[in-house]
């Protein structure tokens, strides 16, 4: 296993009588890339100032390389950060926004403009070095925040909705580059976002935040496929999320009919939510379908017809299928045991990963 | 040629700037008269200018107010401007008393400040002269200072000096390196603003000046009262002349703000 290069110990942050993070527990290893996901509000850039050391916790201990470093100014911490808003020196061109960090620890001239030159190569803004920031674009002024940033040759770079400023073309395109340039490096990248396509492309882990809680970490794929609880299944690509009752173990009721699945290690007859992702479902004739229902509406997305269905009960399911159908066709909606994610109320996420590991060794 | 269509607006426009400028145009007119008096014009001639020059009172005197106006200028620039900084730190109620504080300087009246002035002088002993010019100079210049650096301040990303901090520079290095050069256009601007304030000012040097010393403005004040000199007239134009330059320089201080002539290591050229 790889070393952890960071740990946050139940840290809590309040502003006045505002509590913005609560008892936030993780651990970040070394040369992964994570990112912070939520939506507007839920304490993103917080952490990152807390890490990045211009905010200290209220409560709980951040540790760097095993050392506690609640105290260590901002100045003295091996973390360098991409900020929300870029933060570029506007006296100065690029090439010395990009030196401020060298030329601040003293680093020879002939190297410095060594390092620069390489760092600006990096971010294919090669030859850029003596144009003043202000005739630089808003891509262009983002890879010199991030040029400045690495320069520094940091363990940790924190990037704060770095790409949320750029179009959707370009945006796609520094993805890739990010993630290139954070191989080729091997630097930690905590990377925050609320845009979750964004968040499932390039990371190793995500960290889903909401409200000042973490709600749940993992792997791109673990996240989608079991997400722990309502907010994770609807901030996390689109979903079907109805109610159901757990029969028995691989056995759940939803609209009062029963389905196979794969979960287990529940109470029987508990009350549960069921998730299963829009391009799980199919449309099939009324004979074969597992529900049965009329259709909505349908919409061309280019990859696939975006069409939701009601069935007899009036439930609304949202489904993904490269077939067209006919709006107003009563239809028959199939899917596997696979396909279905049953999500206990209020389960924390350990309880979960240990519900997880009890059946599915068991198997 | 383009076509210039009559407009209400462009008519008054020029009645204005023709009401507001004829005294001054009129004034300068006569510094060249021959004549010693401003009923008739009497033919070119500069011997105004030669009795200006010959007159050593009137020299010193330019010298002194320049000398005053340069040293009030730079010293409430460096106060003010700290000052601004300091108002930046603070926030809510203590920011806003100051800044309320600072502003009242601002309004009230010259003769009301040159009369505190001159109480407290007396007060406290100082000999009225140059020092107490000088410092009441500072006092009145330091609020217009702090009033045209702090937007300058205020327009600054906070992140900016969080990113100063995060690149590895003290406080002391985030303040030079960041911050003072990215509000020099302020600075600038806040000088020359105090420097014009300082050259003319009449009120307030009026109460506070000995004997011995005495300002342009004030000077100019005693000798019309005992008659009209075109003297002063030549005079007033010299210092048209230095307000217009003044005026420009001012100008392009804020055209090419922001602009520092700092360089730092890495330039085209530079290490090889
Ligand atoms: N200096 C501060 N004083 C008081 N409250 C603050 C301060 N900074 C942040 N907050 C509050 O903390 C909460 C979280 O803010 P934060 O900036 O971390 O959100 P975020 O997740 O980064 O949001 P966004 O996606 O909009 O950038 C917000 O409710 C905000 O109002
Ligand atoms: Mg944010």
């Amino acid at each position: 296993m790889t070393e952890n290069i960071m740990e946050f110990r139940h840290v809590g942050k309040q502003y006045d009588d505002n509590v913005v993070l609560r008892d936030i527990n993780f651990k970040i290893e070394a040369g992964k890339f994570y990112t912070l996901l939520g939506p507007s509000g839920s304490g993103k850039t917080t952490i990152l100032r807390l890490i990045a050391g211009f905010d200290q916790p209220t409560s709980g201990e951040i540790y760097f390389a095993g050392q506690e470093i609640n105290d260590v100014p901002a100045n003295r911490r091996q973390v360098n950060t991409v900020f929300q808003d870029y933060a570029l020196f506007p006296h100065m061109n690029v090439a010395e926004n990009v030196a401020f960090g060298l030329q601040i620890k003293g680093v020879k001239k002939s190297e410095i403009k060594r390092r620069v030159d390489e760092a600006l190569q990096l971010v294919q803004l090669a030859g850029y070095g003596a144009r003043e920031i202000t005739a630089m674009s808003g891509g262009q002024r983002q890879r010199v925040a991030i040029a400045r940033a690495i320069v520094n040759e940091p363990q940790v770079l924190l990037l704060d909705e770095a790409l949320s400023a750029l179009d959707h073309k370009l945006r796609v395109q520094m993805q890739t580059e990010l993630r290139q340039l954070q191989r080729k490096l091997g630097i930690t990248f905590i990377f925050v976002t609320h845009d979750q396509e964004e968040a499932l492309a390039m990371s190793d882990q995500i960290m889903i935040i909401n409200d000042g809680k973490i709600q749940q970490s993992g792997t791109p794929v673990d996240i989608y496929d079991e997400p722990l609880n309502h907010f994770v299944a609807d901030f996390i690509g689109e979903s079907n999320i109805v109610p159901g009752i757990m029969k028995k173990d691989y056995l759940v009721a939803i609209n009062g009919q029963d389905f196979k699945c794969v979960d287990a290690g529940m109470r029987p007859n508990e009350r549960v939510e069921v998730v299963i992702r829009p391009e799980d479902l199919d449309i099939t004739t009324v004979e074969q379908g597992q529900l049965v229902g009329t259709v909505d509406t349908q919409l061309f997305r280019g990859v696939d017809y975006q069409i939701t269905v009601h069935d007899v009960r009036d439930h609304v399911w949202k489904i993904n299928s490269i077939h067209k159908t006919t709006v107003g066709a009563r239809v028959g909606i199939s899917f596997d045991p696979e396909d279905i994610h049953v999500m206990r109320y209020n389960e924390t996420e350990a309880d979960f990963d240990a519900r997880l590991d009890s059946y599915e060794e068991g198997e | 040629m383009k076509k210039h269509h009559f407009s209400w607006s462009g008519l008054y426009l020029t009645i204005v700037f023709i009401i507001l400028y004829a005294p001054i145009v009129y004034l300068v007119v006569y510094s060249f008269s021959a004549g010693t008096t401003m009923e008739k014009y009497h033919g070119f001639s500069l011997r105004h200018y030669a009795d200006l020059f010959a007159d050593t009172r009137m020299i010193t005197i330019v010298f002194n107010t320049l000398i005053v106006a340069l040293l009030a200028a730079l010293i409430a620039t460096i106060v003010g401007t700290l000052g601004a900084l300091a108002i930046k730190e603070t926030r809510g109620k203590v920011r806003n008393s100051l800044l309320s504080l600072n502003n009242v300087l601002m309004v009230s009246p010259d003769v009301i400040i040159g009369a505190s002035f001159l109480i407290f002088f007396t007060m406290l002993g100082i000999r009225l002269g140059f020092v107490s010019v000088l410092l009441s100079h500072i006092a009145f210049c330091i609020p217009i200072v702090v009033l045209m650096v702090l937007p300058k301040l205020n327009e600054l990303s906070p992140t900016l000096v969080d990113a100063a901090y995060d690149l590895g520079a003290s406080r002391w290095q985030a303040l030079s390196q960041v911050i003072l050069p990215a509000i020099t256009p302020g600075i600038g601007a806040g000088f020359f603003m105090v420097l014009t304030y300082s050259l003319d000012d009449f009120a307030v040097t009026f109460f506070v000046t000995g004997n011995g010393f005495s300002t342009l403005s004030v000077e100019i004040y005693s000798r019309a009262r005992q008659g009209i000199n075109l003297e002063i007239n030549a005079l007033s134009a010299l210092m048209l002349l230095a307000s217009l330059l003044l005026v420009g320089g001012y100008y392009l201080i804020s055209k090419h703000g922001g602009r520092r002539h700092r360089v730092i290591a890495v330039k085209e050229g530079d290490a090889q």
